[in-house]
């Protein structure tokens, strides 16, 4: 469990680094799926299984979709990879603030990474995080109410503001 | 100061330098924004887990679905500012310029 837990935080650091250091959207995006990813793998291993496939079906498979199609926008004849001459002395600089910081927190110790759960036999994780969820239709009722309000103006919105036409900003190339 | 917190503030004060020193595409401003959204919805997950209060699971839930507002928001923006633009460079973003 050590070892897991030290590679998930370290990749979902690394995933974070990759998309700091401002490479091309196309190596951007695959940092923010290497670091959600792993990141949905550290909430499970805490005990955590509801919260981390909802991270998964939400951000991945909703918004980072749309994020990775909309890198068609940023479409030019030579992207900047994480081989470029700005980026991976970016990379070098951020990891080596990461580890000094991390060295200087916790020195050589160990027993940071002992984080886990008791497993239920074979690997498998039982959650209290899914019955909770289920306060946000009794006594969360209203803020879901107000949220469900919020996405539904957020569609409006977007609507309204690639409509084109002569009004919002929707022109021709 | 727990591995948790520290990966949470680091993954946080990562994705503000990368949203702050951007330097070409917004697109990738939008990323570093998205990774700030994920670090918040871990942050607030892992101290539901860490602390056992599985009361508290209901605020990540609201936090993702705004976030997923907000990022369909910037994605509109940038779209409606390539199209009047030509592309989502920055340097072209230079109309009030003095």
């Amino acid at each position: 469990m050590t070892l897991t837990m030290f590679l998930l935080f370290f990749g979902w650091m690394l995933g974070s680094i990759i998309v700091s250091s401002n490479p091309s959207p196309y190596f951007a995006a695959f940092g923010l799926v290497l670091s959600s990813g792993l990141g949905c793998a550290i909430l499970a291993g805490l005990g955590g299984p509801f919260l981390s496939l909802i991270l998964f079906l939400v951000y991945l498979g909703g918004m980072l979709v749309v994020f990775a199609y909309t890198a068609a926008l940023a479409a030019e004849p030579y992207p900047e990879g994480l081989g470029s001459i700005f980026v991976l002395p970016c990379i070098f600089f951020y990891s080596i603030v990461f580890l000094a910081a991390y060295y200087f927190l916790f020195g050589s110790d160990l027993e940071v990474l002992l984080l886990g759960v008791e497993e239920v036999g074979m690997g498998l994780v039982w959650g209290g995080d899914a019955p909770g969820v289920g306060f946000m239709y009794s006594l969360g009722g209203g803020l879901l109410v107000m949220s469900a309000w919020a996405l539904l103006m957020t569609l409006l919105i977007v609507l309204e503001l690639t409509r084109g036409g002569g009004r919002g900003g929707f022109r021709a190339l | 100061m727990t591995l948790p917190l520290f990966a949470i503030s680091s993954a946080f004060a990562f994705g503000m330098l990368g949203l702050t020193v951007n330097r070409v595409h917004l697109l990738s401003a939008l990323l570093c924004l998205e990774s700030m959204m994920l670090s918040l919805f871990m942050g607030l997950s892992l101290w539901m887990l860490q602390l056992g209060s599985f009361n508290f699971s209901t605020p990540p839930m609201f936090m993702l679905a705004l976030s997923a507002c907000e990022a369909s928001v910037g994605l509109a923006l940038l779209v409606a500012s390539t199209r009047t633009h030509g592309s989502d460079r920055i340097q072209t973003f230079n109309l009030l310029q003095c």
